[in-house]
């Protein structure tokens, strides 16, 4: 019964891992209809300021959220202004090549920098954990879990409660009634994507501590970015807290209870079955 | 009907490269260079005529690896008879597959046939560990009886690349391949003329896996080992995207010309620096989105327009 709750725990906080890096994925999708491959390589880009913050300057991982975020948010807004809204009213095909161009470029550059090592950030803190009635809780997965809490609460609030929410909810809805309102929409796009880029550069930075990073280390978020996006209902925020606590929870049990290799078969076949059966997500309120 | 007879001029030529004895290296490329354009060719046939993006393809390479990894090994199976059965699997599969998924629109479909195609990757590699019995052999791979006859992979890829050029040819000429545009422009208009287009885009689909199984099976014996990790790389699905975006999707020429480019700069680059051949693979495609969408083959419009403004 305890190693049952403990992989309960453990699939939890995995789960909030999994949403603090996919609310960007379903925001720049939600808004754009763009299926962002490079989404990962936000993600490394994030992780790897903060590794090397630490390494050069001695800069504790959680202290340089911030300066990741900004940092992609300066990136993020320079490729949805520069190269995405140049195709965003053609096929939506061109907007999912186009971002795996830049994974292919971003990746790929990250190798030659960095060569293929496996890195890690060692802080003091990084082996603790804490525990509850026996319960054992990482600290780093912990604070991920709050921050993923806090990413999709900032982004909640901000889409519902600001003028710049406004904007970009009535560009989502619809584009043109937005810009007869005086809306810019180009602007709004590079800003959805600069946003959506600096909180999973945030996530990326906050998950350095605790995970290995090398340069093509992105791909594989991505895909996972996709599965609890899809589960949580694309396009809605709040699913992706949902998605990535179910995904979360069952891959911990798979793993526990079968075996590791299954449980990744289980993610793809999930994800499979989902989008035939329920595409718009266990919420309901993804966007098909 | 002129295409078709260039087409077949430049087969014999390319076919009797081998008999004035051509170094071991090039037969090679070539024999590659054959089995892109039969890939590319495939995926252009089921998505770049109907624009149904599959991220799958690669699928039923692998599933066409197996087929007849398996069937050769376990059963003793002669090859051509084993890779036949090969592409009926994929058939079958494809129908199941295809039918559901094909419902999906855009981004969902894409996803979709993604989805399937890793699902299928990992329940290959778990299978007898889960089960434990010895079919798939997981992560060690399969390997099959050792053939030297470099000329018959040679003239396998050729033969079937030709198939895949003659069918699309075919498509361009016919009904079916004009109720796949039409289905491109509007799904909904389409229907409303009458195009049955579940079966339609189905037809499309389930040709295009039948070859690539075939292709995979071919593969197989060729390399003679394979492993999930290599025969469903989801990277084989992304050269044969790109290969068809590069030379112009929806197009007879396209994915020829998209898979010499791509394999000539890959033989030229990637035996130094794989990063290196894919960064320059990542700039040209977002140069080719950003530019020219219609690929290299729309290259030829811009000669026209150059023409009239002198």
């Amino acid at each position: 019964m305890k190693i049952f709750i403990q992989t309960l725990i453990n699939g939890i906080l995995i789960g909030g891992v999994y949403a603090a890096y996919s609310a960007g994925f379903s925001l720049i999708f939600g808004v754009m209809d763009v299926i962002n491959l490079a989404h990962g390589e936000l993600l490394m880009l994030g992780a790897f300021t903060a590794y090397w913050l630490f390494k050069i300057s001695h800069i504790d991982p959680y202290l340089s959220i911030p300066i990741a975020g900004v940092l992609l948010f300066l990136l993020g807004y320079f490729i949805q202004r520069f190269l995405i809204n140049r195709v965003i009213e053609k096929p939506a095909i061109m907007s999912y090549i186009l971002t795996f161009g830049l994974h292919l470029i971003i990746a790929n550059t990250a190798v030659k920098l960095w060569t293929h090592d496996f890195r890690s950030i060692t802080t003091s803190y990084s082996g603790a954990n804490f525990s509850i009635l026996g319960i054992t809780i990482p600290v780093t997965r912990f604070t991920t879990f709050i921050l993923a809490f806090i990413i999709v609460g900032f982004l909640f609030y901000l889409l519902e409660k600001t003028d710049l929410g406004r904007a970009i909810r009535a560009t989502a809805q619809n584009k043109k009634v937005a810009q007869l309102l005086g809306v810019d929409v180009k602007k709004i796009y590079a800003l959805t994507f600069a946003i959506g880029a600096a909180i999973t550069g945030i996530a990326g930075a906050s998950i350095s501590p605790f995970v290995i990073l090398f340069p093509e280390m992105g791909l594989s978020y991505t895909i996972i970015a996709f599965c609890v996006v899809v589960l949580g209902g694309m396009g809605y925020i709040p699913g992706a807290l949902i998605g990535g606590i179910i995904l979360g929870v069952i891959q911990a049990l798979t793993v526990t209870y079968i075996n590791a290799g299954i449980s990744v078969a289980i993610t793809f076949i999930l994800l499979f079955i989902m989008l035939i059966f329920k595409p718009t997500g266990i919420t309901g309120k993804g966007n098909v | 009907m002129k295409k078709l007879l260039l087409i077949l001029i430049i087969f014999v030529l390319v076919a009797s490269l081998p008999l004035f004895g051509i170094d071991r290296y090039y037969m090679r490329f070539f024999t590659y260079l054959f089995m892109w354009i039969a890939l590319a060719g495939c995926w252009n046939i089921s998505s770049g005529y109907t624009g149904y993006i599959d991220f799958g393809p690669v699928v039923y390479f692998g599933i066409g690896s197996y087929s007849t990894a398996i069937l050769m090994t376990l059963l003793k199976i002669p090859f051509f008879i084993s890779i036949f059965a090969g592409g009926i699997i994929a058939l079958i599969i494809s129908t199941f597959i295809g039918l559901p998924t094909l419902k999906l629109k855009g981004a969902y479909f894409a996803i979709a046939t993604f989805a399937f195609a890793e699902s299928m990757k990992q329940i290959i590699l778990c299978f007898d560990r889960t089960f434990h019995v010895k079919f798939f052999m997981g992560s060690y791979g399969i390997t099959l009886p050792i053939c030297n006859n470099y000329n018959l992979f040679y003239y396998l890829m050729l033969l079937i690349a030709g198939i895949i050029v003659v069918i699309t040819f075919f498509i361009e000429k016919t009904r079916f391949g004009l109720a796949l545009k039409a289905i491109n422009e509007s799904e909904e208009a389409s229907q409303m003329i009458g195009i049955n287009t579940t079966l339609i885009k189905l037809s499309a689909y389930m040709i295009s896996a039948f070859f690539i199984s075939v292709v995979g099976g071919i593969y197989a014996y060729w390399v003679t080992y394979i492993t999930p990790d290599d025969v469903f790389n989801v990277h084989k699905t992304v050269q044969m995207v790109i290969m068809s975006l590069i030379g112009g999707m929806g197009t007879l020429i396209g994915p020829i010309l998209g898979a010499t480019f791509l394999s000539s700069i890959s033989e030229y680059l990637g035996a130094e620096f794989v990063e290196n051949y894919l960064i320059i693979v990542g700039i040209i495609v977002v140069l080719v989105i950003l530019i020219e969408p219609s690929g290299l083959y729309g290259l030829k419009k811009w000669k026209k327009y150059l023409k009239q403004t002198k």
